[in-house]
Order: structure tokens, then C-alpha cells, then sequence
């Protein structure tokens, strides 16, 4: 399929496609870091991501400065560049983009949801809300007080409904089901959204499979590690794990038995990618699980600049951006605790 | 003796006898209340040092939470949110109750409940959910001693008060009450001594004039019954001045016989 994306590809895409790879260069490289990372006050920080693609919405932040508040501005200029892009997008790169903010929708849909069962108000959680989630009906979904109303009256309207066909029960919402009724859907969109890659073909199909394959797979790992010693039972914990992926079906079979770490690192080990993220950890070291892991997504995510012609560099820009504002979320606190010597246990370095 | 620094009472040997068992309730007191200041004092100190030290420990704690928490937001995305609206209530309490030292009631804090242990368990279940149950942790060691040392605070500023009470009375006792006491007995006593005096006094002057009059009754007879007593009559002035003076140390050698002779003595 190659020779045929490169003939049409950037008739319709071509700009867009400019933009995002333009974009990349405005990621934060390793210099940036360790300049980051001689700061002595949150203001120094501000001072050197003024110098950066942050600069303009940094730039009239008044002094005292929080953490939180360069979170929320480096992820606004996240936003504006997606907002940006997606507007200017045909299909079905706009299919693509909107399925990129899907996993936002979520967290979305399930923040309100628990609000409304503690009856927070709505307007108190729309201000919560990831603006890359947000949705038409979102405010609504205060109504619903069961997964059947739910579904009923708001999500059938949204993307999501199809996702949902797997967890509607009526049982009464609680913190219990609700988690679970979020990894579920997770579950839902993984699926669809790698079948949408495949329909795509093509480059895109190749890069997207590798990417949600990997994240696929690391979701498993994530539930069966943050589900041992739970009430969640084996059959749940299968039911969680998406049907695709470098560890399905065998790795799963293993996963949902296994009870510790170790038993853990056995399953995963068996598939040879994942063999060499776990050689690269001493035993016990399960602290340091969550950054190799996203240093192994950053190094994938890198690679899809390097093809030409697909819709995963945008997927990739979304991904690294974000890992980018969790870089800095790492240093500012760092800086902000006093806790330098702490600041390279968190930075996954991108370029 | 000034009247200023005793109490205004009738000098009498019962008001003596009230005063005397005050003063020896007051150096009592004043013994007791001592031995409370300084068992206070002691538990004084103690409270002190814990509370340098749980302090410091604080600090370190509460580092470690706040990063605790950084790391959880690492691992796990922004999960304030989802944690706050599913708060229900208070999953830490705090239990007051007192403890009693040397008498002073001290408020003492403790904590109830397990942190909710079994509701939030799931939270992050796609990803962070160890690093969120590590947070909760953290912050649950530095709620427990932050329980402390509230307790310990509030232990110091009531001890603080009560220790400064005591002390207080105890200097009261020392420097007011007992003086006062001692110098209301010193006075009685004086008082009481010069009355004695007085009436030593009188029964002297009354007991001589008895014998003048008895004196001038007998040179009376004389005379009317024999007028030719020369003798008498020439040592006559000299003798009721040598006759006073024997009087005298006759009535002070044996006192109690002029009283008990005299019907004018009435004590």
C-alpha cells in the first residue's frame, strides 16, 4: 500500500501533516532539560520555558507560581495545537484525531459520574474536566443515576455509546464499578480503536498497531500490578484486558493468575519486546516499572516520525506532548520540594 | 510590726489557736503544691522533647507524602479529582480523651478508623494504582503524627498554664500567706503578753493599796488605843515605803497566793 498513500497522501493531508512534524521540533530536547533541571525556584523554570514553545502562554503568569498552574498552561498550549489541527482536518484524519481524545472522553464521562453520585455540582466538574475530552452532552450526564439512564438518555448521542454496550448492567453505580466500568470501556475503545487503524491500512496501520499494541499490553500489566491483594476477582481481571496485543491470548491466560510481581515479570517476559524492558530492571524494582515503561512508549512514539505518509505522528505528538508536561510536572515539583537529587528519576528524555 | 501585712483580729488566745492552725496548714499546702510543680515541671520537659522531635520527624514526613504524591500524579495522571468526588466521609477521625498528671486534666488526641482501607482500592487501576495506595499511605503516617502533635501541643499549653497557676500559689503561700500568718501570731502573742503585763500590773496596785489601807486601819488603832508609841510614830514614814517594796517580792514570789487570797482578783 505504500506507493499508493505517497500519491495521495498529502492532498488532503499533507498540510496537517507539515504542521504536526513542525510541532515536534518544538518538543523539549535534552539541553532544555538539563537546564530545566539547574533551576533553584519555579520562577527559574518559567524563565527557561519562556524560551521554548511555551513561551506565550507562560509569559503573563503573575509570580508567586504554582506547579499546578504551569501544568495547566503547558497543557493548554497542548490543546490549542490539537484544537488547531483537528479543525483543519478532512477525513478521515478528523475520525482519526477524534478517536486520539477518546481516552480523555472517559475519564471525562467517569469524573461526572462519580460527582453526580456524591451530588457534586456539574458546573464544579466541567471546570475538572480534560478540555481534551470534552463533548456536546457532557453537562448532562449529571441526570443519569444508573448505568441503563445512562446510557439511555446521554451516551447513546456520544462516540462512546458502542463502548458501552459491554458494561451495561443496572447496577447502582459505586466506586467499585465505577473503576471497573472505566478500564471496561478503556477495554471497548482499545479494540475499536485498533480496529479503525487496520480499516485505515496502510503505513497508519502499520505504526498504530505497534503503538496501541504496546499500550494495550502495558494496560494489562497496570491492572493485574494495581489489582493483586484487590477484590477484584481472576475473571474480572481478564475481562479488562484488551483482545489484541503482543501478550494476547497466552499472556493474558498468565496474568489473570498471577498474584505477585515476580509471577508477573515470568508472563511478560515470555514475549521478547517486554523481555528486554524487564532485564533492563533489577528484581524487586517495581518503583522504577512505571518510567522504563514510559521511556520504552517515548522510543516507539519517536519512531513514527521516522515514517513517512500516516496519521500515527499525530497520535505520537499527543503522546510525547503529554509525557513532555508530566517531564516538567516532574521537574517543577522537584524544584518546588527540594528534592533535586530526585529530578532525573522522573524525566523521560524524548529527543 | 506593721498592721499592714497581718490580719485585723482580736488578739485572743482562740484567734491564736485559728492562726497557728493555719499557718500549718499553709506550710503544708505549700510543701504539697511544690511537689505538684515539679511533677509537672518534669512532665513539662518531656512533652518538650517529644515535641522537638516529632516535629522534626513531621517534616521529613511530610516531604516524603507531598513527593509521595508527585509520584502518584506521575504514574497516574490527575487523580485528584476522581479521589475527591468520591469522598463519602471522613475516613480519619479524631477521638479526644484526657489524661489526668498530678491532677491537671491533659486533652489527649487519638486516631480513629483504618484510613479507608477497602473503598478506594481500585482507584488507578489502569495505571498508578500502587503509587496512589503509596500516597495514601504516606499521607496517613503524617496524619497520625500530626495527630500527635496536636495532642502534644495542646498537652504543653495546658501543662504551660497549669505549671505557671501552681506556681503562682506556691509563691503566694511562700510570700504572702505565710508572713501574714506568722505576723498575725506574733502579734497576738504581743498583744496577748501585754495584757498579761497589765494585768500583773494592777493586781500589784490593787494588792498595795489594800495594804496601805490595812496600814492606815492599824496606825489608826494604835493611835486612839496607845498615844505614848514614839517609836512607831518616828519610824511611821519610813515604813509604809519599806512595807511597799516587801510587798512587792512578796507578791511576786508567790503570786498565786495573793490570788487565791484576794477576793478582788476575779483570775
Amino acid at each position: 500500500m505504500y506507493g499508493f498513500e505517497a500519491a495521495s497522501f498529502n492532498i488532503k493531508d499533507g498540510y496537517l501533516d507539515a504542521v504536526v512534524r513542525g510541532h515536534r521540533s518544538g518538543l523539549l530536547t535534552q539541553a532544555d532539560y538539563n537546564n530545566l533541571a539547574q533551576c533553584e525556584t519555579l520562577d527559574d523554570i518559567k524563565l527557561h520555558l519562556t524560551g521554548t514553545d511555551y513561551g506565550p502562554y507562560l509569559a503573563n503568569e503573575p509570580s508567586p507560581l504554582h506547579v499546578t498552574t504551569i501544568v495547566d498552561r503547558c497543557t493548554d498550549k497542548l490543546v490549542d495545537d490539537w484544537t488547531k489541527m483537528r479543525c483543519n482536518a478532512a477525513q478521515p484524519l478528523a475520525t482519526f484525531m477524534d478517536y486520539c481524545t477518546y481516552g480523555h472522553m472517559i475519564d471525562n464521562v467517569v469524573l461526572i459520574v462519580t460527582g453526580t453520585l456524591h451530588e457534586r455540582d456539574v458546573q464544579e466538574l466541567l471546570d475538572k474536566c480534560h478540555p481534551l475530552g470534552m463533548f456536546d452532552s457532557i453537562a448532562t450526564l449529571a441526570v443519569a443515576s444508573n448505568m441503563r439512564e445512562l446510557y439511555r438518555l446521554v451516551l447513546v448521542d456520544t462516540p462512546l455509546a458502542p463502548y458501552f454496550s459491554e458494561v451495561l448492567t443496572s447496577e447502582d453505580l459505586d466506586e467499585m464499578n465505577i473503576e471497573i466500568m472505566r478500564n471496561t470501556l478503556y477495554k471497548a475503545y482499545l479494540d475499536d480503536f485498533a480496529q479503525f487503524c487496520n480499516r485505515l491500512g496502510g503505513t497508519t496501520a502499520e505504526v498504530m498497531r505497534d503503538l496501541l499494541a504496546f499500550e494495550a499490553d502495558r494496560r494489562a500489566l497496570n491492572i493485574t500490578l494495581n489489582s493483586i491483594g484487590t477484590e477484584l476477582t481472576r475473571d474480572d481481571r481478564r475481562k479488562l484486558y484488551s483482545n489484541f496485543g503482543l501478550l494476547y491470548p497466552h499472556g493474558h491466560t498468565e496474568l489473570a493468575v498471577a498474584e505477585d510481581f515476580d509471577q508477573i515479570r515470568n508472563a511478560m517476559e515470555k514475549c521478547p519486546p517486554y523481555q528486554a524492558i524487564f532485564t533492563k530492571m533489577g528484581y524487586g524494582e517495581s518503583q522504577m516499572l512505571d518510567k522504563v515503561l514510559y521511556e520504552e512508549e517515548v522510543r516507539r512514539l519517536v519512531f513514527t516520525f521516522e515514517q513517512q505518509f500516516h496519521y500515527g505522528v499525530f497520535f505520537a505528538y499527543m503522546r510525547l506532548r503529554e509525557q513532555e508536561i508530566r517531564n516538567i510536572m516532574w521537574v517543577s515539583e522537584c524544584v518546588a520540594q527540594d528534592q533535586k537529587s530526585r529530578i532525573t528519576d522522573g524525566i523521560v528524555y524524548i529527543f | 510590726m506593721s498592721t499592714q501585712n497581718r490580719y485585723v483580729v482580736a488578739p485572743t488566745v482562740t484567734v491564736l489557736a485559728v492562726m497557728k492552725g493555719r499557718l500549718s496548714g499553709a506550710i503544708k499546702g505549700h510543701a504539697l503544691l511544690k511537689k505538684k510543680a515539679d511533677a509537672l515541671t518534669l512532665r513539662f520537659r518531656q512533652i518538650l522533647k517529644k515535641i522537638v522531635q516529632t516535629k522534626q520527624e513531621m517534616g521529613k514526613t511530610m516531604r516524603a507524602s507531598a513527593f509521595a504524591y508527585t509520584e502518584a500524579r506521575y504514574a497516574a495522571g490527575d487523580f485528584k479529582h476522581t479521589v475527591f468526588d468520591s469522598v463519602e466521609g471522613a475516613s480519619v477521625k479524631v477521638a479526644a480523651s484526657q489524661d489526668n498528671v498530678a491532677g491537671v486534666k491533659i486533652p489527649k488526641f487519638e486516631r480513629l478508623g483504618n484510613g479507608g482501607e477497602t473503598k478506594m482500592n481500585l482507584t488507578g487501576l489502569g495505571a498508578g494504582g500502587q503509587q496512589i495506595q503509596t500516597c495514601r499511605k504516606a499521607y496517613l503516617k503524617a496524619t497520625d503524627l500530626l495527630i500527635e502533635l496536636a495532642s502534644l501541643q495542646t498537652a504543653f499549653l495546658t501543662l504551660d498554664e497549669a505549671i505557671k497557676t501552681t506556681n503562682r500559689r506556691v509563691n503566694a503561700l511562700d510570700n504572702v500567706v505565710r508572713p501574714k500568718l506568722e505576723n498575725t501570731i506574733a502579734y497576738i502573742k504581743g498583744e496577748l503578753d501585754e495584757l498579761e503585763r497589765e494585768e500583773f500590773f494592777r493586781l500589784k496596785k490593787v494588792q498595795s493599796k489594800k495594804k496601805r489601807d490595812a496600814d492606815l486601819l492599824q496606825k489608826e488603832k494604835e493611835a486612839s488605843g496607845a498615844n505614848d508609841h514614839s517609836k512607831v510614830a518616828n519610824g511611821g514614814p519610813a515604813a509604809p515605803a519599806d512595807g511597799f517594796m516587801g510587798s512587792v517580792k512578796k507578791a511576786a514570789s508567790n503570786l498565786l497566793d495573793a490570788v487565791g487570797a484576794d477576793e478582788d482578783i476575779v483570775f
